[in-house]
């Protein structure tokens, strides 16, 4: 099992970000995400993207479009607009979410 | 080991310089310098010229262009200004440098 | 392994992460995978054996011992590790080449001696018998195209402003390393290729060396 990848809070990505390890956001990314693995967003993190990936956690902000292959889960700490299309999703009392789900199972 | 010709901090010299010693310079040469073996520049030394040698060290002031069939090295001492090229290429922490570096440098493929 | 300061927070890029863009932060970046773009810190990166870099860098200290194309100021220290391989140019107060590295480019260090005079460079002098080394192979496939990493323009350190602008036109070799043929296409020096359209300066470059101490007669 690879490592992880650690976005620093100070990090400021604006750009394609691809990868076939976990990825934790502790800082900003702009732009794009496809990953093999799992998408954390922390709750000091901001994504502006839109997000391919297994299983996107969002503990932070998010802005953009998920696809994930198994789930979405929205924290109550998180924060999300955009559309969700996953098998599985999980959002918690005290999340805020605006958008579509698509649960529809391919 | 062969003898080294010494260039002593008094001396001060201009012209072509060509040897199959090493050479060791203390004082100033202006021209150039072609040589087989190595090239010292000492702390005192202060070369004007384009230097062709197998190995060079520099430990003085280097103007010019230097071409090694072997190495090139700047210690912490070094005043230099001039192209190098060089298989290998050693700069010391305190050396300070202007110009070009050459050395055949191998890249992933496709990344240029 | 490279010495990071301890407690200093560290962005780790792992090295199946590819990343094509701007990255900027104010904290240490180690990458262990790729980034193509621009990086801009108010600390450290560190390239590691596995990062491969193509972009510009703006930074305070820099630890080659991957690959990096592109250019890099620092407004400390640029080291390149044996393992390091680099082709771009360097402007940095310091510069450290440990004996293994691979390089290629032009390092500016800022002026050679302070309150020198300056001093003649050599004038070519064509001598039968005396040429430069075999032209060698362009080192890597050679893309068309000058190399330039992607948006981001390869004469400046990126967002210029707190580096040294490496703005010395190449000083004109001396014939015995102008090679023959066009070198490989690693980024070039500011003005292009160092061949065009740049008249030898006669006088030389305004070059300085430290005064040399008087000789007792």
């Amino acid at each position: 099992m690879p490592g992880k990848t650690i976005i620093g809070k100070t990090i400021v990505i604006e750009g394609e970000i691809e990868g076939a390890e976990d990825l934790v956001v502790q800082g900003t990314i702009k732009g794009n995400i496809v990953l093999k693995e799992n998408l954390l967003v922390e709750p000091s993190g901001l994504v502006e993207a839109d997000v391919q990936t297994q299983n996107v956690d969002v503990g932070g902000e998010l802005k953009g479009d998920i696809t994930a292959t198994n789930k979405v889960e929205i924290r109550k700490e998180g924060k999300m607009i955009g559309d969700i299309r996953a098998p599985r999703i999980l959002i918690a009392d005290g999340a805020l979410f605006k958008g579509s789900v698509d649960m529809e199972r391919r | 080991m062969p003898e080294a010709g010494v260039i002593g901090k008094g001396i001060e010299i201009k012209g072509e310089l060509r040897g199959e010693e090493d050479l060791i310079i203390e004082g100033r040469v202006e021209g150039t310098i072609t040589l087989k073996k190595h090239l010292i520049v000492e702390t005192t030394g202060v070369v004007v010229a384009d230097v062709q040698t197998e190995n060079i060290t520099i430990k003085g002031q280097m103007n010019g262009n230097m071409a090694a069939t072997d190495k090139v090295e700047f210690a912490a001492n070094a005043r230099v200004d001039g192209d190098v090229k060089s298989p290998r290429v050693v700069i010391e922490d305190g050396a300070r440098f202007r110009g070009n570096v050459e050395m055949e440098v191998d890249l992933p493929p496709g990344i240029l | 392994m490279i010495d990071k300061k301890m407690g200093a927070e560290n962005t780790i890029i792992g090295d199946t992460i590819i990343i094509r863009g701007n990255v900027q932060g104010d904290e240490d970046l180690t990458i262990k995978g790729r980034v193509e773009g621009s990086i801009t810190l108010t600390r450290d990166l560190f390239i590691e054996n596995s990062g491969i870099v193509k972009a510009d860098v703006n930074v305070q200290n820099i630890f080659i011992s991957g690959v990096l194309v592109g250019n890099v100021a620092a407004s400390q220290l640029v080291e390149i590790s044996a393992d390091g391989r680099m082709v771009g140019n360097i402007s940095a107060p310091r510069v450290v080449i440990i004996d293994g590295a691979s390089y290629r480019g032009r390092i500016e260090m800022g002026e050679a001696a302070e309150g020198a005079r300056p001093v003649m460079r050599p004038r070519p002098v064509s001598r039968p018998g005396m040429r430069p080394f075999p032209p060698r192979p362009a080192p890597a496939p050679a893309a068309p195209k000058p190399a330039t990493p992607p948006g981001a323009p390869p004469a400046k350190p990126a967002s210029g402003g707190e580096a040294k602008p490496s703005e010395k036109p190449s000083g004109p070799g001396g014939p015995l390393l102008k090679p023959p043929e066009a070198k490989g296409p690693g980024v070039k020096p500011p003005e292009g290729k160092p061949s065009e359209g740049k008249p030898p300066t006669p006088g030389g470059p305004s070059v300085t060396i430290k005064k040399e101490e008087p000789k007792k007669p």
